[in-house]
């Protein structure tokens, strides 16, 4: 069966909403009063481990409480209806877990009766067949590599066609490859309508494959948007110099020295092509000697270390107009 | 198929599949019955192993009932308890389908005991007795078994479990009427026996064996067994992480 066939039986419009939701550990405040709205996209919460992603996605599928504000998963309150949110939703958590004494059918198989799915028997073939894992659907899970045993997680998630799905770090400790092919099954089910609300702290991916991001840093959201808007934040180029020896600083119109990655000085430029040769002179009169060069276009990594890493605004290249616009509520 | 029996069934394969824990299953039941029925020098009773059947039969179902707990701890180890209650079927069913995977591992492991102990030359029960004996163990460990699965809610890790595991069944097991009746024991010990619920479920085991119906016994039992599963209910429909 195809899952594009299938009719949602009721399709919601926005399938998440939360207001000020708010989760302290003691003292600590792991997620400070988020305001998110999902539409049907695939929503990505982008952070480093520690920023508060996990705890977000608990509360929003009812298993954690939050301490203060709520949500709501197709219209239904996570405080109030617990029961109709799971019956939405499908939730894939960070760590891994499927029985590796059964075969990858029976784990399946296991989640389509608990779901009370109409034809259990041929809702796992189906949800099998989606996650190019028909072939090995009779081997014991013992015998499956960690790619095949995240895909067979998504299975078990999407057997009962879920309005939302929940992922957290689905391709945290795969390879390049596996999560490529993670990521193709995951945009494969935002084609079929289904809401993908899915955390990482792969950059990377979250500007390759998310239709919009939250930047979360410490519990607070920085900048919703789409990657491609998140980095036209960062009007300028990047330039970096790969060096040895100390840097001390120089002044060149126009180039602002951003931060060094181990011996890498990386500066932001408002022309990358004429601020690359004046570099190179300022760096070789300090008497450095320059390994390697390079200007590229901003990448969410740099958005993101500048979201979280200045607090004196004014100093970075920002279009502050812009940046104040995507910050905090939406819609 | 209802979430009960999806859980349940879950259980079992694993448990089968795991093949040690199996096999230890249906052997250490045969091992107290002969080293405590037929080792152990007794002088209050000539037919030993009459008496203290029913003794191990309830033991054997108080470390059956034990390990209800222990599954739920390694479920959550594991991460499965947390994929479980993100599920939108009803959240107690996972505590009814660890009771009833214990209850038949504990139905399992008594029936070798009552064929040992027959074989060994312990009095045949009739009919009548058998079920009665069944209904004893089956309601307590229901009673028992939803109290660990509910405990291991609240204990987070494997070694805490256990020694918590170890402090409450070791001095019920030896404080109860399990190895030597209410006459034989030193005085201070009567008080606790006779209101520890495996002695209910012991001395139930023996009055219906002297041609009584143990009313008073499988009515305590009863309504332990269901004050335990309201509260775990109520538990398992509000856990939060
Ligand atoms: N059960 C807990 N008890 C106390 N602190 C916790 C608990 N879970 C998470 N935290 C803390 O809350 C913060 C956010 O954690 P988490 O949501 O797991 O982040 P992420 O998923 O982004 O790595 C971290 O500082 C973490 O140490
Ligand atoms: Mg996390």
């Amino acid at each position: 069966m195809d899952y594009k066939k299938r009719e949602r039986d009721r399709p919601c419009k926005t399938p998440i909403v939360t207001h000020d939701l708010t989760r302290y550990y003691g003292d600590l405040c792991a997620v400070n009063r988020l305001n998110l709205e999902v539409e049907n996209e695939i929503f990505g919460i982008l952070g480093p481990n520690g920023s508060g992603k996990t705890t977000t996605v608990m509360m929003l599928t009812t298993l954690l409480a939050p301490t203060s504000g709520t949500a709501e998963i197709c219209g239904y309150d996570i405080h109030r209806q617990p029961e109709l949110v799971r019956k939405m939703i499908s939730y894939v958590p960070q760590d891994m877990a499927v029985d590796v004494r059964l075969t990858g059918r029976e784990n399946v198989m296991m989640y389509a009766e608990l779901y009370g799915i109409t034809d259990p028997a041929q809702g796992t073939r189906s949800a099998l067949k989606t996650l190019d894992l028909a072939d090995r659907a009779d081997d014991f899970v013992k015998t499956y590599s960690g790619g095949m045993r995240r895909r067979l997680e998504l299975a078990q998630a999407l057997v009962h066609n879920p309005q939302v799905l929940f992922l957290d770090e689905p391709t945290v400790g795969l390879d390049v490859a596996a999560r490529k092919k993670i990521w193709h099954h995951i945009r494969y089910l935002r084609e079929t309508g289904m809401s993908i609300f899915v955390t990482t702290h792969y950059m990377d991916e979250a500007d390759r494959y998310c239709d919009r991001v939250a930047i979360i840093d410490k519990g607070i959201v920085k900048a919703i948007d789409t990657p491609d808007r998140l980095k036209s934040l960062i009007s300028h180029d990047i330039v970096t110099a790969t060096i040895s020896g100390i840097y001390s600083g120089f002044a060149i119109p126009g180039v602002t020295y951003a931060e060094s990655r181990g011996d890498e000085l990386v500066f932001f430029a408002q022309n990358g092509e004429k601020a690359l040769p004046q570099i190179l002179d300022a760096l070789a009169v300090q008497g450095l000697s320059i390994l390697a060069m390079s200007i590229r276009r901003p990448s969410l990594d740099d958005v993101f270390l500048h979201l979280t890493a200045s607090s004196d605004e004014d100093a970075g290249p920002f279009n502050l107009s812009t940046f104040r616009n995507i910050l905090g509520r939406r819609g | 198929m209802n979430a009960i029996l999806v859980y349940c069934r879950r259980d079992l394969i694993r448990w089968i599949r795991g093949r040690w824990g199996f096999i230890s299953a249906l052997v250490t039941p045969a091992a107290w019955l002969i080293f405590v029925g037929l080792a152990l020098p007794i002088r209050f009773t000539d037919d030993y192993i009459d008496f203290v059947t029913p003794g191990i039969l309830v033991m054997s179902t108080l470390t059956a009932s034990l390990q209800g707990g222990g599954l739920l701890i390694l479920d959550r180890m594991l991460g499965f308890f947390t994929k479980f209650l993100a599920l939108p079927a009803p959240r107690e069913s996972i505590l009814f389908g660890k009771i009833l995977v214990i209850m038949i591992r504990g139905l399992i492991q008594s029936t070798i005991i009552l064929i040992l102990a027959f074989l060994l030359g312990a009095t045949l029960y009739n009919p009548y007795q058998l079920f009665i004996t069944y209904l004893i163990l089956i309601i307590f460990g229901a009673l028992l078994s939803s109290f660990t699965t509910t405990l291991a809610i609240y204990i987070g890790d494997h070694d805490s479990y256990a020694a918590v595991n170890a402090m409450i069944s070791m001095p019920l097991f030896f404080t109860s009427t399990a190895m030597m009746p209410y006459s034989v024991m030193p005085e201070w010990m009567r008080i606790p026996a006779a209101v520890n619920p495996l002695s209910f479920a012991i001395d139930g085991i023996r009055i219906v064996q002297e041609g009584i119906f143990p009313l008073v016994q499988i009515g305590l039992l009863s309504g332990m067994c269901l004050l335990l599963m309201l509260i775990s209910v109520r538990a398992f429909r509000r856990v939060k992480l």
